[in-house]
C-alpha cells in the first residue's frame, strides 16, 4: 500500500498516493490555521497607525512603512529612555545561557539518578518536586525574595539563574526521567557488570543517548527562560534586567497611548532568538540514536 | 513509565547517586516545600499587603467560598483544562506522526507549528482578541464576503468565550507537544517499521497498537506539562478577555494574581492557592497510584 | 632647541590656562544625589513628561536613574518587592489613594514633611490629595498630577452628522444626544469592556445622577442606607441604560481601541480619563478643533479627582534622604508641573501656576478646580484596594448579566461591608 513510503532508502515522492495527498493537505491546513496570526501581525506592524485605527485588521497596507520596526528596535520610549528594547539583548543572553545550562544539567542528573538508581526517598522527593510545579509562580515570589536576601543574591546574576534553575527544575527533571525510564535497561546492567559508577555510566553512556531530549528540554528552557519577565524583575537587579523588560515596557502600558504596530514589532524580534533556535535544531531531531546503541 | 526492574534489588545504596540529588533536595526543601508552608501560615492570618502575624482560623477559606468569582473560576479550569489537554494532545500527536512521514521542508513546517511557543502572549492574545472580535475579525470578514448570518462572536459571549481561550492556547501549546512526540516517534527502532512492513500489517494498525504504547514517555511527558499549564493558565486570559466580559472566563490563577497584587490581599490570595493545590493534589495522588500498582503488576517484560 | 622650547612652553601655558579655568568649576560641583525611581510611565507622551520631572531634577543637582516598569500594578508589586528584599528604590509611583496605606502601617516609608511644609501643601493643594497623602499628621507621599477619570470626549464630525449642535447640560439631553448619534448610524458610546473601565463609567454616572453627596455617603462613609436607598437604584438602572448605546464588539476592548473609534468619528462619545488626550495627539487631533471634551453636565457638575503620586522608601543613609527630599521639591515646584502636566494630560496639583499653555481641556480642568466644592475624592481614596476591587466585581456582573437593579444593589451593599 504505502509501503514505498516507508522505505528509507527511496526519496520522498515516489507515489502522490491519496494517503500522501492527504499528509499534506492536513499540513497545509494545520499550518494556515497557526500562520494566522503571524499574518495579522506581521501585516498590523507595517501599517502606520491611522490605518489601524480604521480596524480592518486582514487588510494588507496602503502605506506600508518599515518604521514601527526601526523604532521597537532602537526608538521606543520604555520610561524615560526612548532606545527601543535592543539594551536588553545582552542582559538576556547572559541570562539565559547559564540558566538554560545549568537547569538541563541538573535536570539530567536528576532524571539520571531517579530512573536508574533510586535512592531511599527520591521517588518521595520528585513527587513534592511535582507538586511544586502547580504552584503560581507569584505566590512564591515573596518567600524567594526573603530567602535570596538572607543569602545575599537578591537582585544579582547568579541569583536570577538560581532562580531560574530552580523554576525549570520540576519540568527538566520530569523530562529526563521519563526519557531514560524509556530506554533499554541492559544498556545499564551492561555497563554496571563493566565496572562503571555513578558519573562514569552518566557522561559516557547516558548522556551521549540523550540528544533528543537535550534538544526538547532546550527548546522549553531557552523559550521560557528568554521570555520571562517576572522573574527577571523581580530578582536579577537593575543592571541585569533581560529584554522583556523593555518589552513589557513598549507593549504594555495603563494611561499612556498605545502603538500597536510598534507593539508587533518589538515581539517579533524578541521572539527571534527562539525562533532560531527552533530552526537551527532540526538536524538534531534525528532517527534511531538510541536504537543504534542498542546494535551496537 | 515503564519499570522493567524489578524494583527490590536496585536500593542497594550509591553515595554519588545521593550528592547528586542534593541539589534537588535542597531546592524542594526549602524553595518548594517552605513556599506551601508560608502560603498555609500567611492563609489563616489577615495579611494585606505584607504578611501578618494574627491567626483568623478559616475566615479566608469562607469568604474563598463565598466568592461567586472563585467557584467560577474553578469551574473555567475544568471546563479549559479537559479541552485544551485533549486538543494539545491530540493535535500534537496528529502533527508529529505527518510531520515524521519525511514530508518536503519539515524544518520549516516544524518551525511554522512551534513559532507561537516562542512569542510573548501579551501581544500574541491581542492579535486573538482582535480576530475572534465581531466587529474586527473573523465575523466581520465573513460577513464581508457574503456571509451576513455568520455568527462567531464567542468572545462576548459568557458561556462560550473559555472556548476561545481553548482555542488561543491550543494554538500556542500544540507545537510543544508536536516536538515532544516527534522527539519520541525518532527514537523508535527503523526495525519496527522494516518487521510491519514485512508483515503487512496497514500503516494505521502500527501507530494505533505498536506505536502509541511505545510512545508512552513522551504522551505522559506531555500530558504533566500540559497540566501544569492548565492550572497556571494566566496570560492568554489577561491578554484576551481580561477575565471577561464581566467574570465569564476567569481562572484561579488570575483570581490569585488579583488578590495578590492589585487588591493587596495576600491572606485570601493565600488561601485560594492553597485550594489550588490541594484540587490538584487530589487528582493527581489516586491517579499516581493506581500507576504504580499498574507498574507494580507487570514485573518484566 | 628654540623651537621645543617655545612649543614646550605653549603647553604649558594652555594646561595651566585649563587648570585655572576648571578649579572654581570643580569646587562649586559636589557629586550629584543619585536617585533610582520606579514608575510606570512608558508610552511616548509619558516619556515625555516624565523627562520633564528628571530634568528638573537633574538640574537641581540630582542624578535621575530611571527604572520604569510599565503596568500600573505590575510597578506597584514590584516595588514592594524591591523594599522586602532589602533594594528599594529612592522614590516609587503610586496613585494618590489607599494603596500605600499598608507599607505607611509598617514603617517602611520616610516622610517629607519639611518639604512639605515649606513648600505649602496644606494651603495650595486641593483637600482631597492631602487626604490621601497625610497618615496620621504626616506626608508620605508627593502628589504630582491630577487626573479626571470622567470626562466626556467626543468626535466633532459624528456630532456633526448626528445634527448635535451643543454639548449636553444634563442627563436627559446626553441620553437624547446618543439617540440621535444612534440613528445617524454612529456607534454612540465608544466604550471598552473591561473591570476598570466599566467602573470609571460607572463613577462618573453616580457622581452626575446620583450627586456628590450620595456618592461621598456611599463611599466615604460606607452607609448603607444609603445604598439601599431608591436614589442609588437609579443610579444603577441609569448605568445600565448606557449599555444599550455600545457597540457589539465591546468586551474587552483596550481603552485605546475605543478612543480609536471617536478619533475616526467611527463612535460618538467616550467616557474616559484625561489620559486619552495622549491618544488624540497621536493622532494629531488638537482639543476643541477634531475632538471636543467636557467634564460633566451643566456649571456644577462634580470633577472627580484621582491622581499619581510618589513614596520614599525608609532609608538613613543622609544622600538618600537628601535625594528624596530634592525629588519632592522639585516634582512639586510650578516650571516642573506646568511643563509635565502640559505632555501628560493632567492637571497641576497646585493652583498657583500658569496654566496658558496647556490645552482646552486642562484649562477647563484647572477653572473647575479653583471651586472646592466640585471637587469629589475618587474612589481608591475613599476605600481599600480590597474593596475597591469587590465593587467592580458586583459593578461588571451587572453590566454584563441580566440582572436586576435591586440584586445589584443588594450585592453592592455586601460588598462594601466587607
Amino acid at each position: 500500500m504505502t509501503a514505498a513510503v516507508m522505505n528509507p532508502a527511496r526519496r520522498r515522492r515516489s507515489r502522490w498516493t491519496p494517503a500522501r495527498l492527504g499528509v499534506y493537505a492536513f499540513l497545509l491546513c494545520a499550518a494556515l490555521f497557526f500562520l494566522l496570526p503571524l499574518y495579522v501581525m506581521l501585516v498590523t506592524s507595517v501599517k502606520p497607525m491611522a490605518e489601524i485605527r480604521l480596524g480592518t485588521l486582514f487588510a494588507l497596507p496602503v502605506q506600508a512603512t518599515l518604521e514601527p520596526w526601526s523604532m521597537a528596535w532602537q526608538s521606543a520610549c520604555t520610561g524615560l529612555e526612548c532606545k527601543g528594547i535592543r539594551g536588553g539583548f545582552w542582559n538576556s543572553v547572559w541570562i539565559v545561557v547559564p540558566s538554560t545550562i545549568l537547569s538541563i544539567a541538573v535536570g539530567a542528573v536528576n532524571g539520571y539518578a531517579l530512573s536508574f538508581w533510586r535512592p531511599r526517598g527520591a521517588s518521595l522527593l520528585f513527587a513534592v518536586l511535582m507538586m511544586g510545579a502547580f504552584i503560581p509562580v507569584q505566590v512564591m515570589v515573596y518567600p524567594l525574595v526573603r530567602l535570596l536576601a538572607m543569602a545575599h543574591l537578591f537582585s544579582s546574576l547568579p541569583g536570577i539563574i538560581l532562580i531560574h534553575t530552580i523554576f525549570g527544575m520540576p519540568v527538566m527533571t520530569l523530562l529526563f526521567r521519563n526519557y531514560y525510564a524509556a530506554l533499554p535497561q541492559e544498556l545499564f546492567k551492561a555497563a554496571r557488570i563493566d565496572g562503571g559508577g555513578f558519573w562514569r555510566i552518566f557522561l559516557q553512556l547516558m548522556l551521549p543517548m540523550s540528544t533528543p531530549v537535550i534538544v526538547v528540554a532546550a527548546i522549553m528552557q531557552v523559550t521560557g527562560i528568554w521570555n520571562d519577565f517576572l522573574l527577571g524583575i523581580v530578582f536579577a537587579g537593575a543592571e541585569h534586567l533581560p529584554m522583556t523588560v523593555q518589552l513589557n515596557n513598549i507593549i504594555n502600558t495603563s494611561t499612556g497611548e498605545r502603538l500597536y504596530n510598534v507593539n508587533m514589532a518589538a515581539t517579533i524580534l524578541t521572539s527571534m532568538v527562539p525562533l532560531g533556535l527552533y530552526f537551527i535544531s532540526g538536524r538534531w531531531f534525528v532517527r534511531g540514536i538510541a536504537s543504534g546503541a542498542v546494535k551496537g | 513509565m515503564s519499570h522493567v526492574n524489578k524494583p527490590a534489588k536496585r536500593r542497594r545504596f550509591s553515595l554519588a547517586a545521593n550528592i547528586a540529588l542534593l541539589p534537588m533536595a535542597l531546592t524542594v526543601l526549602f524553595a518548594y516545600l517552605g513556599t506551601m508552608l508560608w502560603t498555609m501560615r500567611v492563609s489563616v492570618s489577615s495579611s494585606r499587603t505584607f504578611p501578618a502575624d494574627d491567626f483568623v482560623g478559616a475566615a479566608q477559606y469562607v469568604r474563598l467560598f463565598n466568592n461567586e468569582r472563585w467557584l467560577l473560576s474553578l469551574h473555567n479550569l475544568l471546563v479549559y483544562g479537559v479541552l485544551f489537554i485533549i486538543a494539545c494532545m491530540v493535535l500534537g500527536f496528529l502533527l508529529a506522526v505527518f510531520i515524521d512521514q519525511k514530508v518536503a521542508a519539515e524544518g520549516v513546517l516544524r518551525t511554522v507549528f512551534l513559532y507561537p511557543y516562542a512569542m510573548s502572549f501579551v501581544a500574541t492574545g491581542l492579535v486573538w482578541q482582535w480576530m475572534l472580535n465581531p466587529e474586527l475579525g473573523i465575523q466581520e470578514v465573513l460577513h464581508k464576503l457574503g456571509f451576513e448570518q455568520a455568527r462567531f462572536d464567542w468572545i462576548i459571549d459568557q458561556d462560550m468565550v473559555i472556548y476561545t481561550v481553548v482555542i488561543a492556547t491550543v494554538w500556542q501549546a500544540s507545537g510543544l507537544v508536536m516536538a515532544l512526540m516527534l522527539s519520541g516517534l525518532r527514537g523508535i527502532d527503523e526495525e519496527i517499521w522494516k518487521a510491519a512492513r514485512i508483515d503487512g500489517i496497514p500503516r494505521w494498525r502500527v501507530y494505533a497498537s505498536i506505536v502509541l504504547p511505545m510512545l508512552g514517555p513522551s504522551v505522559s511527558t506531555a500530558f504533566v506539562l500540559l497540566f501544569v499549564m492548565v492550572v497556571k493558565v494566566y496570560d492568554a486570559v489577561v491578554a484576551m478577555t481580561q477575565g471577561g466580559p464581566g467574570t465569564a472566563s476567569e481562572v484561579p490563577a488570575k483570581f490569585i494574581m488579583d488578590y495578590l497584587f492589585g487588591r493587596a490581599n495576600i491572606g485570601l490570595a493565600s488561601a485560594a492557592s492553597v485550594v489550588l493545590l490541594t484540587t490538584v493534589l487530589a487528582i493527581v495522588v489516586p491517579v499516581y497510584f493506581v500507576r504504580n500498582r499498574a507498574g507494580k503488576g507487570k514485573a518484566a517484560r | 632647541m628654540n623651537k621645543t622650547n617655545k612649543t614646550a612652553g605653549a603647553i604649558a601655558l594652555a594646561l595651566a590656562a585649563q587648570a585655572a579655568l576648571m578649579a572654581p568649576a570643580m569646587a562649586q560641583n559636589p557629586a550629584p544625589l543619585k536617585a533610582t525611581v520606579i514608575h510606570w510611565w512608558t508610552s511616548g507622551g509619558e516619556s515625555a513628561a516624565i523627562r520633564q520631572f528628571a530634568d528638573a531634577y537633574n538640574k537641581a543637582g540630582g542624578q535621575w536613574i530611571d527604572q520604569a516598569i510599565a503596568g500600573a500594578d505590575q510597578s506597584r508589586a514590584t516595588t514592594i518587592n524591591r523594599i522586602v528584599g532589602g533594594n528599594a528604590p529612592v522614590a516609587a509611583q503610586f496613585n494618590t489613594s489607599q494603596q500605600f496605606r499598608d507599607i505607611v502601617d509598617q514603617g517602611l516609608l520616610n516622610n517629607i514633611d519639611d518639604v512639605a511644609i515649606k513648600g505649602n501643601w496644606d494651603q495650595i493643594m486641593p483637600p482631597s490629595i492631602l487626604n490621601a497623602i497625610k497618615v496620621k499628621g504626616h506626608f508620605y507621599a508627593a502628589p504630582v498630577s491630577i487626573h479626571m477619570p470622567a470626562w466626556f470626549f467626543y468626535s466633532k464630525a459624528a456630532f456633526k452628522k448626528a445634527g448635535i449642535a451643543d454639548e449636553p447640560k444634563t442627563w436627559d439631553e446626553f441620553l437624547a444626544d446618543l439617540a440621535r448619534l444612534k440613528a445617524a448610524g454612529v456607534v454612540p458610546l465608544a466604550f471598552g469592556g473591561q473591570v476598570w473601565q466599566e467602573k470609571i463609567t460607572f463613577d462618573a454616572i453616580f457622581a452626575m445622577v446620583g450627586g456628590q453627596e450620595l456618592y461621598l455617603k456611599v463611599y466615604r462613609d460606607r452607609d448603607q442606607a444609603a445604598v439601599k436607598s431608591d436614589a442609588f437604584k437609579q443610579v444603577l438602572v441609569a448605568f445600565k441604560k448606557l449599555r444599550g448605546f455600545t457597540d457589539a464588539g465591546a468586551p474587552g476592548r483596550n481603552w485605546n481601541d475605543a478612543t480609536a473609534m471617536v478619533i475616526t468619528g467611527k463612535a460618538g462619545v467616550q467616557i474616559m480619563g484625561d489620559w486619552a488626550k495622549g491618544e488624540f495627539s497621536a493622532a494629531k487631533q488638537t482639543a476643541g478643533k477634531e475632538f471636543g471634551c467636557f467634564p460633566g453636565f451643566g456649571p456644577k457638575s462634580p470633577y472627580i479627582v484621582a491622581g499619581d503620586a510618589f513614596v520614599f522608601p525608609k532609608s538613613s543613609n543622609v544622600d538618600v534622604i537628601k535625594a528624596q527630599k530634592l525629588l519632592a521639591t522639585s516634582m512639586t515646584s510650578p516650571a516642573a508641573q506646568v511643563a509635565f502636566s502640559e505632555r501628560k494630560g493632567s492637571i497641576p496639583i497646585r493652583g498657583d501656576v500658569d496654566d496658558s499653555t496647556l490645552d482646552l481641556c486642562a484649562k477647563q480642568g484647572i477653572a473647575i478646580m479653583k471651586d472646592k466644592s466640585r471637587q469629589l475624592p475618587n474612589s481608591e481614596m475613599l476605600t481599600s484596594p480590597d474593596t475597591n476591587g469587590a465593587l467592580q466585581d458586583v459593578l461588571t456582573n451587572y453590566w454584563n448579566k441580566n440582572q436586576s437593579a435591586d440584586d445589584a444593589q443588594k450585592a453592592f451593599a455586601s460588598a462594601l461591608k466587607e
